[in-house]
């Protein structure tokens, strides 16, 4: 954290790594820049859909599940004295 | 010793007269039994991981994409030719359909239509097939433009994206011949139909990845 708020800082000397060249303004920059954020921004989507994805389908499963107990089940009889409690 | 472990019959507790029986208004019933079933299957699963692991090759293949395409400010370079945005454009509308027709057949199945699944199924295979042969058209007619993988950045990008994209449907129109056959043999019921369940999942992916890969591929 200390290094990036040190980076935001300096900007100028950040822009020497290796993939930002130049600093803003140049394409070849702004395409890696563009590149990257969208590289680093994809797997948190991804990783979103796919908790997005088992979220609705245990609410479906909820739901069904709900449904399923209002209709009418067949209750098991319990006979005390064939339970041999 | 050897007496003592020989095997007798224990004896047995008596019933228990007095007690009251729960079934008989001595009390609540017991709760109703119901199967343990998950809330997803595991196929559902693995189809969810596979598309996830798809998303990111394709989000690779875009990244790529991106750094070329911005840092190029004249696209495409000179004396390559243009692609075809207006045949691709309906070929979209064609692909976008046959999304909606997978899942009217996923919704037919679930009131036990078969007939109209297997009509559904066929619209969406024949959209798959016009819409691959189509895209098959437009490579003769932009290799014979001389678009090549090897002529340029630009014909290299197309040809790896697109091509990936027309793998994946080309996969997809495989799996869903699959499924109609399945179908057609009544394999598929009200209460099972995860594997037309996952066939759609993965069709609908292919087909909603395809307007983000025109927009930047064409259009941008």
């Amino acid at each position: 954290m200390a290094l990036l708020a040190w980076g935001f800082n300096h900007p100028v000397t950040t822009w020497a790594c290796s993939v930002c060249f130049t600093g803003t303004g140049d394409a070849v920059t702004d395409g890696f820049n563009a590149s990257v954020l969208f590289l680093m921004v994809t797997p948190y989507a991804v990783v979103g859909g796919i908790v997005g994805g088992l979220l609705f389908a245990y609410r479906r499963a909820s739901r069904k599940r709900a449904q399923s107990e209002s209709e009418a089940i067949e209750h098991f009889a319990w006979i005390q004295e064939d339970s041999l409690r | 010793m050897a007496q003592d472990s020989t095997a007798r019959k224990l004896d047995e507790a008596p019933p228990v007269r007095d007690a009251k029986r729960p079934s008989f208004g001595g009390g609540k019933p017991p709760p109703p039994v119901r199967p343990q079933t998950p809330f997803a299957s595991n196929l559902w699963l693995a189809v969810l991981m596979l598309l996830g692991a798809e998303a990111m090759f394709f989000a690779g293949l875009i990244g790529a994409f991106l750094v070329f395409r911005i840092a190029n400010p004249v696209w495409p370079p000179p004396f390559q030719p243009r692609l075809p945005i207006e045949v691709t454009g309906v070929n979209t509308a064609i692909l976008l359909a046959s999304a909606f027709t997978i899942r009217l057949g996923l919704k037919a199945i679930q009131r036990g239509d078969r007939s109209r699944l297997l009509r559904l199924l066929s619209w969406t295979a024949a959209a798959g097939a016009i819409f691959l042969t189509i895209q098959g058209i437009e490579w003769f007619r932009l290799l014979h433009f001389g678009l090549t993988l090897s002529s340029s950045i630009y014909g290299g990008l197309f040809y790896t994206i697109i091509g990936c994209h027309a793998l994946h449907v080309f996969g997809a129109l495989i799996w869903l011949l699959i499924v109609w056959q399945k179908a057609r043999a009544g394999k598929y019921t009200r209460q099972n139909y995860v594997g037309l369940q996952t066939c759609s999942m993965y069709w609908v992916f292919v087909v909603g990845l395809w307007p983000v890969l025109y927009g930047l591929v064409y259009l941008y």
